[in-house]
């Protein structure tokens, strides 16, 4: 008997990092929060944190539209155009 | 004629269920093994092709097609017939609505409820029924189950992986009803969602187990809705949840068109009649903060607005049973879905 196979084979894709920074000193940071209970303190936290003993120059929170999705493309672009760093973290 | 590009198995006859369990296909159920005979036959009671794209989940990536749903409908024991009833619910996941990453993979454990309306429930014996939830029904078992088994086979929702419901439930192998409009007083949901009742469709949830309510007591709407309230009320985790579906079935049906209700009319008093106190709410850790003077007046609502509430006529003719069955997230994690079945 000849079977047919159910799955299915994702296509692969590979992903370049870019360099780790030397120094956060003078960096903007995104962090992206994911709309669940406490991320936005936690992330804020972290942003106070970066800025008093790393030395960042700024920090802003964007808001996901809910935890099931990718960041939305309002995010994407403010983030390319203003900022070197993101911490995206899940809160949960 | 195009042909079927899945990957092949050489198998020997008598291994062949055992071999889908090896591969992890299943859903720890024995399936059909998928032949080719056995997918061109289901592809071709839906008149579809192989490569037609039957949808694409964006935050995964993935683009079903036809072949995969025909697959996996085979190994589910669905009859060729019930395929365009897959084919719509599968859709109905796809949706960006649905939004399927977040209920596929959450936590909360939500199952994909699909109430099925229109000629095609007669026409496939859909129940709508006794034992509404419960075995009995080859259509009910096996549509259900093909879209689960796409789920895992094709949009990678693997329990313990990409599939993270800490208890799930029951209706996470096949959670499919039908609403029973014929003798029924009220409109049948896909009016209501816009359809014509010539129409056939299904509305997919993102939902929670049924809770079932006793009321044998009351003989008026007011009696029988307040108690399905009274339960309602607080269930559903955090808050409350962004829709529920109400399955009123036969007694209670009887006795609130009696009353003279519609299906607004019941909609309108449970949004009325769920709605809890800020104090309680902070009392039982739902809500966080501490409580405040007032608190007991403040109410919030189990949902946004009436319409959330999903209205069915379903369940067997005898006994004073009816459930509520919660949604899973918030509005913008997922809403249901209602696709025709064409």
């Amino acid at each position: 008997m000849e079977l047919l196979d159910p799955t299915v084979e994702q296509p692969r894709q590979s992903i370049e990092f870019v360099a780790r920074p030397a120094s956060l000193k003078g960096k903007r940071i995104a962090l992206i929060e994911n709309t669940k209970f406490n991320s936005d303190k936690l992330l804020e936290r972290i942003g106070d944190i970066l800025k008093a003993e790393q030395g960042v120059s700024e920090w802003k929170v964007f808001h996901k539209h809910n935890a099931g999705v990718p960041a939305h493309k309002e995010i994407i672009d403010e983030v390319k155009a203003g900022y070197d760093l993101v911490v995206a973290g899940v809160g949960d | 004629m195009a042909s079927l590009t899945s990957k092949r198995h050489k198998v020997e006859d008598l291994d062949a269920t055992e071999f889908c369990f090896q591969q992890g296909w299943t859903d720890g159920l024995p399936v059909v093994p998928p032949t080719e005979d056995r997918v061109w036959a289901m592809l071709k009671a839906a008149n579809l092709k192989p490569e037609d794209q039957v949808g694409y989940i964006e935050n995964r990536a993935v683009a079903v097609n036809a072949e995969k749903v025909a697959l996996n409908a085979v190994m589910a024991g669905c009859r060729p017939e019930y395929m365009k009833v897959v084919v719509a619910a599968v859709e109905g996941i796809c949706d960006p609505r649905w939004s399927y990453h977040g209920p596929g993979t959450s936590t909360g454990g939500a199952a994909v409820l699909m109430i099925v309306n229109g000629p095609v429930t007669r026409e496939l014996d859909i129940n709508a029924g006794d034992n509404l939830f419960g075995p009995g029904w080859r259509a009910n078992a096996t549509i259900g189950r093909a879209v689960r088994l796409v789920m895992r086979n094709v949009a990678g929702s693997m329990p313990g992986l990409l599939d993270r419901g800490t208890l799930g439930h029951p209706g996470k192998i096949s959670y499919v009803i039908a609403e029973k409009e014929t003798g029924s007083p009220w409109t049948p949901l896909h009016v209501e969602r816009g359809f014509k009742k010539e129409q056939s469709t299904v509305t997919v949830l993102a939902a929670q187990g049924p809770h079932q309510v006793y009321n044998q007591l009351s003989n008026t709407a007011e009696g029988v809705l307040g108690t399905i309230a009274d339960d309602m009320r607080i269930s559903g985790g955090i808050m409350g949840q962004p829709e529920y579906v109400v399955c009123l079935a036969g007694e209670h049906t009887k006795t609130i068109a009696a009353s003279g209700w519609t299906k607004a009319d019941i909609r309108k008093f449970l949004f009325e009649h769920t709605q809890s106190s800020h104090e309680h709410l902070k009392r039982t850790e739902r809500m966080s903060g501490a409580i405040q003077a007032g608190d007991d007046k403040k109410m919030r609502p189990l949902v946004a607005k009436p319409e959330d509430i999903l209205v069915v006529a379903a369940g067997g003719k005898a006994g004073a049973f009816s459930c509520y069955i919660p949604g899973w997230g918030s509005k913008r994690s997922s809403q249901a879905v209602t696709k025709e079945v064409k």
